[in-house]
């Protein structure tokens, strides 16, 4: 059954709506906009439930023309259900606990219009499939996070971080638009037709899931093309930018400036999701069936995810800010998910969809309950917490089930997907030999760092209290509720996996696998097997190193303060030197004196157009003797000699009589040319600018002094290349004879025909041809045109007339 | 102005300046037919208007010529800093083109109430008048008027604002 079109839509729609009524509402409400925007969430959390197992495709036409077909599709499966369903349903949670949480902040306004904005990105990124759109929704999110990260805009960390996540995250964005076209350029040459959309339909990259697969022919042409391995590259910079993979994940750290709700729901559970989800959709299309690895892509993804895994689990080690550990946390959770898509045994998918679930029920818990410590005992040093479970009895139950559930300690949910990852890595190894038994090593050991950080945060709540911790609040209902039912969640799916699997996870996985699925189950392990024994290995190593951690803890900090090892220096250094080099744009570019404008601007227009002539490689047609009548030669002589008057006059009024011979002289020609109406318009803007001197004349210099040679020689340069330009491209213009269609309709339209009626409307009904097409063929052209005009005197009024306005107010 | 304008320049504008807005009247009113049109009447009313600024001088402009622009066009909160960009004989330019640029969108908008695509135009031929017999009123003519209001209004803004500094 198809999902209902009407329905998708509003799941798209409804959040930009809300906010763009936001401001108003909040006007009304107050500090219950919150729950404004939560029932939006709610709704639209209704509204994709409703659709739950209409699987398929809704198209909807946007731009069609011959050259360019781009509509929005919509396509609903097990993935894009999942994802969008953690969009809004941690959505619903996040905007109640705002409401608490943001009580007092200023900028609630921007805050939950900007939160709505991005759930609708983020809905869009899981619904639609065609990639144009995607790419749209994909910023969109960034640009919100970007917005959200710099929420408290006064604090120079603040604008750090937000800046550091929109260059990586938006230019990450950038390489994968850069692989959605070349995707669309190889489209056509193995379907025929270029498609710019991923799934759902015939005539898509990958086919209709059971019908149709256009893959294999797509990774033919692909490779074919030797665009196989670019496209690959260029999807991972995009996805490994937005999921904070190794080396860019250091934009996540520093996000955890933005209020902990939004940390909670877009650098958790969702947005750095995203690239997480485009791996898992576009696996089908390079992940052929029953294959072990995936040729490119296993090597790749895995090597990426793992590596993740690993160095940013250490990193959470050596974390001191209980928000750092978790963004830390999050990005090392990610390179697991990632390295599970990246194996193409399926167990591998059933890690990464399993994994998605799972972490985003347990890390969202746990940025909320980061979110209640911060805000009941005001600091979040990890060395200045201890025994907070004394005060927050409820919120440290919740934390204990999380932390488990993150260390990946049975029965809990992390258990569960962990375990499918270490049996991936296994039968990987196992069939591949030699270096590939480097995988479950490395799957076991960043593990044994995740342990580590979980209890590490587990502990926060028990222990001795230190003494400087002030008095702890009770939190608020409102922050107590979305973290209590976040870990209920997780409790729930630790004792039924099956339940979630049964529901979800099983059809988003049959998105992630190219060809027919098996049903996956997953049981508590009834006999010993490599990975339960990896497990153990983990849990067992965890326990010994936990007594150690102190130790491991300094050791990570002391490597981390070496400059050269982080990824952070290199980002430092190059948003320096660039800034650095942007210094320079002022001292030569921007230069305040006209002449240098003058000059960029004229020289860059004459060598892009020649540049222009020179790649086309049309060929000046030189006419050497013009057959002109007589009195025009005689009237472009007399022009000639007015310019060359003009730079030898010797005062300002001569300069600008001469002038004026050359203008009325052009006028002449046109009149000759018999243009009447050209020649009417030349001679009173001749006059107009007469006119102007005249009333500016007396306020000029009277003498501007002498001129260097050597910058006339330039000017000269510069005033030829400027005219060899001109000369070119009228030489090129006039050659060219366009069929004369246009010019005959306007002949024979703009008149008033021999017989009419009383009312003319298919006729131009005007004797003159120029002013006919003005107001009526072209009368949108004109319409413009007065308006630059009318524009031009707003600046003028603005800039010149209002620009003492600023400093007096 | 440094040198007060001598009495050959003061006449000569004083009989020239009609005639210049006469001629431009004519040329939008024609424009359809023969050479004119609105850009070149609205450029040839700039024109008139710039003649008696330089020579009269912005004062009489606005004290002469638009006598009750200072009580009316004020709007009610406006300061002394502010009374010579939006009132006077810049606020009296201000409204002449945004009236202008109104006139052509209410043009086409009215074509799109009527059944037509935006902006498209018709004429309507009325027989039987005096002295001119038949006449054509083109709708094209509104447009125009439009354009001559944006052309005139727009560069005479920009030439008291340019030359009030």
């Amino acid at each position: 059954m198809q999902p209902d079109q009407v329905v998708l839509l509003a799941v798209l729609a409804l959040p930009f709506a809300g906010a763009v009524v936001t401001p108003f509402v909040y006007r009304v409400l107050g500090e219950r906009t919150a729950y404004f925007a939560a029932g939006i969430a709610a709704v639209c959390l209704a509204l994709l439930v409703s659709q739950y197992g209409n699987w398929g495709t809704v198209t909807v036409n946007w731009i069609s023309t011959a050259s360019l077909d781009i509509s929005l599709v919509l396509y609903l499966d097990g993935l894009s259900f999942l994802i969008a369903l953690l969009a809004s349903g941690v959505g619903v949670l996040i905007f109640v606990y705002s409401g608490a949480y943001m009580q007092g902040e200023t900028g609630k306004v921007k805050y939950y219009t900007t939160l709505l904005v991005f759930m609708g990105s983020m809905l869009g990124i899981a619904l639609v499939v065609d990639l144009i759109s995607l790419f749209v929704f994909w910023e969109l999110t960034s640009i919100s996070s970007f917005i959200l990260i710099g929420h408290y805009q006064r604090t120079p960390s603040s604008q750090y971080a937000a800046r550091k996540s929109m260059l990586i995250t938006v230019s990450g964005g950038l390489f994968l638009l850069v692989g959605f076209l070349i995707l669309h350029f190889v489209s056509g040459q193995a379907l025929g037709d270029m498609t710019f959309t991923l799934i759902g339909t015939e005539q898509s990259l990958i086919g209709v899931p059971g019908k149709t697969s256009n893959a294999a022919a797509i990774r033919k042409a692909l490779h074919s093309t030797g665009l196989f391995v670019p496209v690959l590259v260029l999807l991972a910079i995009g996805a490994a930018a937005k999921s904070a993979q190794v080396p860019l994940h250091i934009w996540l750290p520093d996000a955890m400036e933005a209020p902990t709700p939004v940390s909670a729901f877009l650098h958790s559970a969702t947005m750095v999701k995203a690239g997480v989800y485009l791996i898992a959709r576009f696996r089908p299309l390079f992940v052929p069936e029953d294959v072990i690895t995936a040729e490119g892509w296993t090597l790749l993804f895995v090597v990426l995810g793992l590596a993740t895994m690993t160095i940013t689990a250490m990193l959470a080690v050596g974390s001191t800010d209980i928000k750092e550990l978790l963004a830390y946390s999050t990005a090392s959770h990610l390179g697991l998910i990632i390295a599970g898509f990246g194996l193409a045994e399926v167990a591998g998918g059933e890690t990464g969809v399993f994994h998605i679930l799972n972490h985003a029920s347990f890390k969202a818990t746990l940025f909320l309950v980061a979110g209640i410590i911060a805000h009941e005992a005001g600091t979040r040093t990890i060395s200045d917490l201890g025994g907070l479970w004394r005060e927050l009895p409820v919120t440290a139950a919740i934390a204990v089930v999380a932390s488990l559930s993150m260390a990946g300690i049975p029965p809990f949910n992390g258990f569960y997907s962990k375990e499918l990852l270490f049996e991936a890595t296994w039968i990987t190894a196992e069939h591949l030999g030699g270096i590939a038994w480097v995988l479950p090593v490395v799957a076991v050991f960043g593990s044994v760092f995740t342990f580590l950080y979980s209890i590490r945060f587990a502990m926060l709540f028990f222990g001795d209290r230190p003494d400087g911790l002030g008095e702890i609040h009770r939190p608020p209902l409102a922050m107590l509720v979305p973290t209590g039912l976040l870990a209920l969640l997780v409790i729930g799916i630790s004792i039924w996996p099956q339940v979630a699997i049964d529901l979800i996870v099983n059809d988003a996985l049959a998105s992630t696998v190219p060809g027919e699925v098996h049903h996956f189950t997953v049981h508590f392990p009834p006999k010993i097997s490599p990975a339960l024994l990896m497990s153990a290995i983990t849990i067992f190593t965890g326990a010994i190193a936990y007594r150690f951690y102190d130790r491991i803890h300094g050791g990570i900090r002391r490597a981390r303060s070496v400059p050269f090892l982080t990824a952070n220096y290199y980002y430092n250094s190059i948003v320096e030197g660039l800034r650095r080099e942007s210094d320079l744009v002022p001292r030569y570019v921007q230069t305040r004196i006209l002449r240098t404008y003058a000059a960029v601007v004229l020289l860059s227009v004459s060598a892009l157009v020649l540049a222009g002539y020179a790649v086309a490689g049309v060929a000046v047609p030189i006419q050497l003797v013009p057959d002109l009548a007589l009195p025009i030669v005689v009237i472009l002589c007399v022009a000639v000699v007015g310019a060359w008057a003009v730079n030898t006059a010797s005062s300002h009024v001569a300069g600008v009589l001469t002038l004026s011979i050359l203008g009325f002289m052009v006028a002449v020609f046109y009149v000759l040319a018999s243009a009447p109406d050209l020649a009417l318009t030349q001679l009173v803007i001749e006059t107009l600018v007469l006119v102007i001197f005249l009333l500016v004349l007396d306020k000029l210099p009277e003498f501007y002094g002498e001129i260097r040679r050597s910058r006339a020689v330039v000017d000269a340069c510069i005033a030829g290349v400027v005219g060899i330009t001109v000369t070119v491209t009228v030489l090129l213009a006039t050659a060219t004879d366009p069929n004369n269609v246009i010019a005959g309709f306007f002949i024979e339209r703009a008149g008033v025909p021999e017989e009419h009626g009383q009312i003319l409307l298919d006729w131009g009904g005007g004797g003159n041809i120029v002013n006919v097409i003005l107001v009526d063929f072209r009368a949108f052209d004109t319409m413009g045109e007065i308006s630059v005009i009318a524009m031009a005197a707003l600046a003028v009024l603005t800039l010149i007339g209002m620009r003492n306005r600023g400093e007096s107010a | 102005m440094s040198t007060q304008p001598t009495i050959i320049a003061r006449t000569v504008v004083r009989t020239v300046v009609p005639i210049i807005i006469l001629t431009a009247i004519s040329l939008v009113l024609q424009g359809h037919n023969l050479p004119g049109g609105g850009f070149i009447g609205g450029v040839l009313t700039a024109i008139a208007l710039a003649l008696v600024y330089i020579t009269y001088g912005s004062e009489y402009l606005t004290e002469e010529l638009l006598p009750n622009s200072n009580e009316d066009r004020r709007l009610p909160d406006t300061s002394e800093e502010q009374s010579g960009l939006l009132s006077g004989a810049v606020g009296a330019y201000n409204v002449t083109f945004v009236f202008g640029l109104a006139l052509t969108a209410g043009a086409g908008l009215v074509a799109i109430a009527l059944g037509y695509t935006f902006l498209a135009q018709s004429a309507l031929f009325v027989s039987q008048v005096p002295i001119y017999g038949m006449l054509e009123l083109a709708s094209a003519l509104v447009f125009d008027l439009g354009v001559f209001f944006v052309v005139s209004g727009a560069l005479l803004t920009i030439l008291a604002v340019v030359g009030d500094e």
